[in-house]
């Protein structure tokens, strides 16, 4: 009996080897950080031109003068590490425009989370006067009914989404998620539907989200739309940036570092950008020793045949 | 019957919604969004028929103790719990929506000299407050912030989600002062501190695990089964090692060429991949939706048994 040829015994590897080495490359970078810049890719930048190109206006101006903007937040909690990232930076880079924000939800697990978001990053300041590493204008504490709204979460994925593409204030009940009657708030006196908005902003994880928002309602209003995503979306959502349906996408934790720097605030995206380079790393270290043993057992089992 | 009713009701609301797209006349917008409130309406009411199926399916395998019937134990006793918590019972009773409020007898003449009145906030130190629109956070003892005159908007709201803040309007005149002190109450339902706190710390981690363990299985997938069995394959997997190494930063760190391969990827391979299979489903689904509309397909009305 021969013995047994070393490729045919790492073909036979345990696994939790590579789960152990891959927990290292996710756990070691959070610790001691890689630093290599984030540069925002085409698709990055777009979006944040979009934003850019927003009128910026005073914190006591009202609409047409400030630029009124759709926030939808349709995620869970799985997702949040790529994608609230993009949405921290974008909300900073709005309020530095002072920006009128709507929120809305098609994601029945995401309204807890728009919650603490609307806690922690509109109604207090993301980077006040004097925050460490960022050297960009200020933002401030934003008022409920005044600078912003949450209307809330809809179920009826598709339909809803074409509810509010025809009568938004129809499809929340003429209610803010509080109560308030939604004609009793100034900033969105004219507002009845997307295309009133001047730019579109989803923070989307799956579906119902963005590729509907495109399907259902952007393209049938030419509504302008941005849209981040999760990494196993991008190729779903592309196509759409590719023929301006969407103007702009910010594909994944990459995008999202991408974003940040680009507002000058780096975050959390940018610190998981360094887990991705060794995640990614360790991911193409197993494909390659995997085609090193297949192809060293098939090498080795041709010559048993020969000799 | 059973069948012909929901059937030319499809049709008629099938065809409805096709023709909606052609005729922009106001009215049959106004029909169309009416009939959108109608599809809200009923997927809000599929939550319901969702967890009277799920009691029916998971119950009797309950009680016939079939395999992994305690994991139907845990999903049910986990729903009826987010059902409790997340009801209103606050609503029941009467908790205080206001702080309390007392005056000093007498008027502070140092304060009235300076055109001053002052408001001392006692609350937990577990509760911030906001005057005048400025904000503090509550230290167990007596704080006070001196205010113009006139009336003075008085917020108490705790760090944590799930309590209900007290709002008071005070009015104080040059060189009064007031105490203003309040416990906000807990509450109930989707914003109340148990649903939130079940939502923070066992749905949020619980999820995020999922997702998480997506890395090592594909860590261990790209060992096992990613090979370069033909030219196909290798395509493949040159491809992705391309656009793993362009979408990270570390790629660009090796050459400024790779990010520029992987858009590439994207832009060209992918997205006319991507678009063919897109357009192809888009035409699948027109003939699905016209045999649906013509009564040709009749799956979705369950079958005759």
């Amino acid at each position: 009996m021969s013995a047994e040829h070393w490729s045919a015994k790492l073909q036979r590897f345990d696994r939790r080897w590579i789960f152990l080495v891959m927990a290292v490359a996710v756990v070691v970078p959070l610790f001691v950080p890689l630093g290599l810049p984030a540069r925002p890719d085409p698709m990055t930048k777009a979006a944040f031109n979009a934003v850019e190109a927003l009128p910026s206006c005073g914190p006591d101006d009202v609409p047409p003068k400030c630029a009124r903007v759709f926030v939808s937040i349709d995620l869970d909690p799985a997702s949040t590490p790529e994608i609230e990232p993009f949405y921290r930076a974008v909300v900073l880079h709005l309020k530095r425009k002072n920006a009128k924000l709507v929120f809305a939800t098609t994601w029945y697990q995401a309204p807890p989370l728009v919650d603490r978001y609307l806690r922690e990053t509109i109604e207090a300041a993301i980077a006040p006067a004097g925050t460490d590493g960022y050297d960009g204008a200020a933002d401030r504490p934003y008022r409920k009914g005044i600078d912003y709204v949450n209307l809330g979460f809809r179920d009826g994925k598709g339909a809803i989404i074409q509810a509010f593409g025809s009568d938004l204030r129809g499809a929340f009940d003429h209610r803010a998620d509080d109560g308030t009657r939604l004609d009793r708030i100034a900033m969105l006196d004219g507002v009845n539907k997307l295309s009133d908005f001047d730019l579109i902003v989803l923070v989307s994880a799956g579906n119902p989200g963005a590729k509907e928002y495109v399907q259902y309602v952007g393209t049938r209003n030419k509504l302008p739309m941005i849209a981040a995503c999760t990494a196993v979306s991008t190729t779903d959502l592309a196509p759409y940036y590719q023929t301006g349906q969407l103007i702009g996408l910010v594909a994944g934790m990459a995008g999202s570092a991408g974003y940040e720097t680009l507002v000058g605030k780096p975050g959390a995206g940018t610190a998981g950008a360094d887990v991705l380079n060794i995640g990614n790393l360790v991911v193409i270290a197993a494909i390659v020793f995997g085609n090193v043993v297949f192809f060293a057992g098939r090498r080795y089992q041709r010559r048993g045949r020969t000799s | 019957m059973k069948k012909t009713v929901p059937l030319f009701i499809g049709i008629a609301f099938g065809c409805f919604a096709v023709a909606e797209f052609y005729i922009p006349h106001h009215h049959v917008g106004a029909l169309s969004n009416e009939f959108r409130q109608w599809a809200a309406i009923l997927a809000a009411s599929a939550f319901i028929l969702g967890g009277v199926n799920i009691l029916q399916v998971t119950w009797p395998q309950i009680r016939r103790r079939e395999p992994d019937w305690r994991y139907k134990v845990v999903l049910l006793v986990s729903a009826a719990i987010m059902l409790l918590v997340g009801l209103p019972w606050h609503k029941l009773g009467s908790p205080a929506k206001t702080p309390t409020v007392e005056r000093a007898a007498t008027a502070d003449a140092e304060l009235a000299a300076r055109g001053k009145a002052a408001i001392t906030v006692v609350v937990d130190d577990d509760v911030t407050f906001m005057i005048a629109g400025k904000s503090a956070a509550g230290t167990g003892r007596p704080v006070v912030t001196e205010v113009d005159p006139g009336e003075v908007e008085v917020k108490l709201s705790r760090r944590v989600a799930g309590y209900r803040p007290l709002t008071a309007k005070v009015t104080v005149a040059a060189g009064e002062r007031a105490t203003v002190h309040g416990d906000p109450p807990m509450i109930w339902g989707r914003d109340g501190r148990v649903f939130v706190w079940i939502y923070d710390h066992i749905f949020s981690p619980a999820n995020a695990t999922m997702f998480a363990l997506l890395a090592f299985f594909v860590a261990s997938a790209a060992f096992r089964a990613f090979r370069a069995r033909n030219v196909e394959a290798a395509l493949l997997l040159a491809a992705a090692i391309f656009m793993m190494l362009g979408r990270a930063p570390l790629g660009r760190a090796i050459s400024d060429v790779l990010p520029d391969v992987a858009q590439w990827l994207l832009d060209v391979p992918s997205n006319g991949g991507r678009r063919a299979i897109m357009m192809g489903a888009a035409i699948g689904a027109i003939a699905t939706g016209l045999r649906v509309i013509l009564g040709i397909e009749r799956s979705h009305l369950g079958s005759d048994s």
